[in-house]
């Protein structure tokens, strides 16, 4: 057979693929070589090697408080959305529910409406029937914009599952939540871990909602980023940031551990 | 068996979904039904039903930051499939490490918060930035050039920041084409870049056209990327929603843009939505 790719393709690819992570990876790398800075100010290139800033956050009271509201809005909302969501992805997968397909849209839909529409509108509930903003009510929202990402995991894997093994269960007598404990939850387990991970991923980084429903007490580690950016940037912002790119980095490969992430992805 | 079993049958997956549906109702679709609700209540006494409206489409300010909004989110519509395209054929097509390594690289920014990768953006673009020191290198630039506050720096950063959408939309439809029609192109004498040209690229239409309505969707309502780079100087329609909402606490005015924002949106998520189906059966 000839060769698939001619010569000036290979070369010419390989350059536009070189050229294109460069430019994905450009903000990222800028970030985490500008917090390694030893000088005073945000540089790129850094001025001298050093970790000193990373000690300036570790040591500041505003971006600890930030980090441990971020910590707890993502933990209840990983929690809350990986049940809801796990639940509603395997009674979606029953093919005897009526309006599955509508149903599933529904479910997804918090996925592509615009989350500032969606940021205003908790603002304007929370305020007129409610006290105002709160942690539990960022919590709320979260769990609205994560779920999607729970039910789409469990979904897909759920699809790839043998119903024969279920339905053997059944004929030896084991009861709807007999079923659901010992073939269906484990059948799910890989879309379930990786929903959850996605959850805590979204939470600890969305910055729209959290904008909407900031108050001074509850100021998320993005918010908290945020708010220095619209003034002057430290270093210490830089050292924050490569240490939320770090926790990234932690969850890809916790994904791709528990699913897999071309499953994922597409 | 379905005639024995099928009132229970019925119970369970109801059940299990319910949870989820009172969480959509009365914590999404509950709010965001709010605003359309004050988008048209008056907001004053002298004020009619659609007088929000009204006046948004009297002012010359809106109608020049939403006429911003969609001709930027137009361009980043672009340069996202221009990108995308030959990125996605690359990773289903490139051997599996490299494919995993291409995925990996492009999974990586899109899960990294917003906030983060924008910041890098600030930098990039910003007095001393490297893309400042490579244009005087080149001469192309006099003096310290600065791509930030500029309608050229938003573009930029949010093409970074959408492109991976455009390539795994893009990259699930190609994924989806068979090899074997390929080879049977090039085994009737096309070229490598005819093949691309007539067989690749029509087939991949349907990821391409989803993948560009779901990108112009989340620029035409971005606000932290374009409100950070751009400034006050270039506002777009979401920083224009935010400064009613927070700062005026204009919530009438608000919610009526927020509409006219949402309206736009569904306008292309529909079709996009369809078009997903379809792909998938």
């Amino acid at each position: 057979m000839v060769g698939r790719f001619p010569p000036s393709a290979l070369v010419l690819g390989g350059l536009a693929l070189a050229l294109i992570l460069v430019f994905m990876l450009l903000p990222l790398g800028v970030v985490v070589a500008a917090s390694l800075t030893a000088g005073q100010f945000l540089t790129f290139p850094p001025q001298g090697l050093s970790f000193r800033w990373y000690g300036d956050v570790l040591a500041s009271e505003a971006y600890l408080s930030s980090a441990w509201t971020s910590l707890k809005v993502a933990t209840l909302v990983t929690i809350a959305a990986t049940v809801i969501g796990t639940a509603a992805a395997i009674g979606l997968s029953r093919r005897r529910l009526p309006g599955r397909a509508l149903l599933a849209g529904v479910f997804l839909s918090p996925l592509v409406l615009p989350s500032i529409i969606f940021g205003i509108g908790l603002l304007i509930v929370f305020s007129i029937w409610g006290n105002g903003p709160s942690l539990l009510a960022l919590a709320l929202g979260h769990t609205v914009l994560t779920m999607p990402y729970v039910v789409r995991t469990v979904a897909a894997v759920l699809a790839d599952a043998d119903p024969a093994i279920e339905e053997a269960a059944r004929t030896m007598g084991a009861g709807p939540v007999d079923r659901l404990r010992f073939v269906v939850l484990p059948q799910a387990k890989g879309g379930i871990l990786a929903g959850a991970f996605f959850a805590f991923n979204v939470s600890f980084d969305e910055a729209v909602i959290a904008l909407f429903l900031r108050t001074p007490g509850v100021e998320t580690l993005p918010m908290r980023i945020y708010g220095q950016l619209e003034f002057s940037p430290t270093p210490a912002v830089a050292a924050v940031s490569t240490l939320m790119i770090l926790m990234t980095i932690l969850v890809v490969v916790a994904i791709e551990r528990s699913l897999g992430l071309r499953k994922v992805a597409t | 068996m379905p005639g024995a079993k099928g009132g229970q049958g019925l119970v369970e997956p109801i059940v299990l979904v319910t949870p989820g549906i009172a969480l959509l109702f009365g914590a999404f679709l509950f709010p965001v039904g709010q605003i359309l609700v004050l988008s048209v209540v008056p907001s004053g006494e002298e004020l009619g039903a659609w007088s929000n409206f009204a006046r948004f489409f009297a002012d010359d300010y809106y109608l020049r930051v939403a006429w911003r909004t969609f001709r930027l989110s137009l361009l980043i519509t672009a340069a996202t499939a221009l990108i995308g395209f030959p990125l996605a054929y690359a990773m289903a097509r490139a051997p599996r490490w490299l494919a995993f390594l291409l995925l990996l690289l492009t999974v990586l920014p899109l899960m990294t918060s917003v906030v983060v990768r924008t910041f890098g953006w600030m930098m990039v673009l910003g007095r001393g930035g490297p893309v400042t020191d490579l244009l005087m290198l080149f001469g192309l630039s006099a003096r310290s050039a600065v791509l930030l506050q500029t309608e050229t720096g938003i573009v930029v950063a949010m093409v970074q920041v959408l492109l991976p959408f455009m390539v795994l939309t893009t990259l699930g439809v190609i994924a989806g084409i068979h090899p074997h029609l390929e080879e049977a192109a090039r085994t009737m004498g096309a070229g490598f870049y005819r093949t691309l040209r007539h067989v690749v690229l029509p087939l991949s239409l349907p990821g391409l056209v989803s993948g560009s309505l779901l990108v112009f969707a989340i620029s035409m309502s971005s606000f932290i990327t374009p409100n950070l780079i751009g400034g006050v100087r270039l506002p777009v329609m979401a920083s224009a929603i935010y400064q009613q909402a927070i700062h005026t606490l204009d919530w009438g005015f608000a919610a009526a843009q927020s509409t006219l924002l949402l309206i736009a949106v569904l306008g292309l998520l529909v079709p996009y939505l369809a078009l997903m189906r379809r792909a998938r059966v």
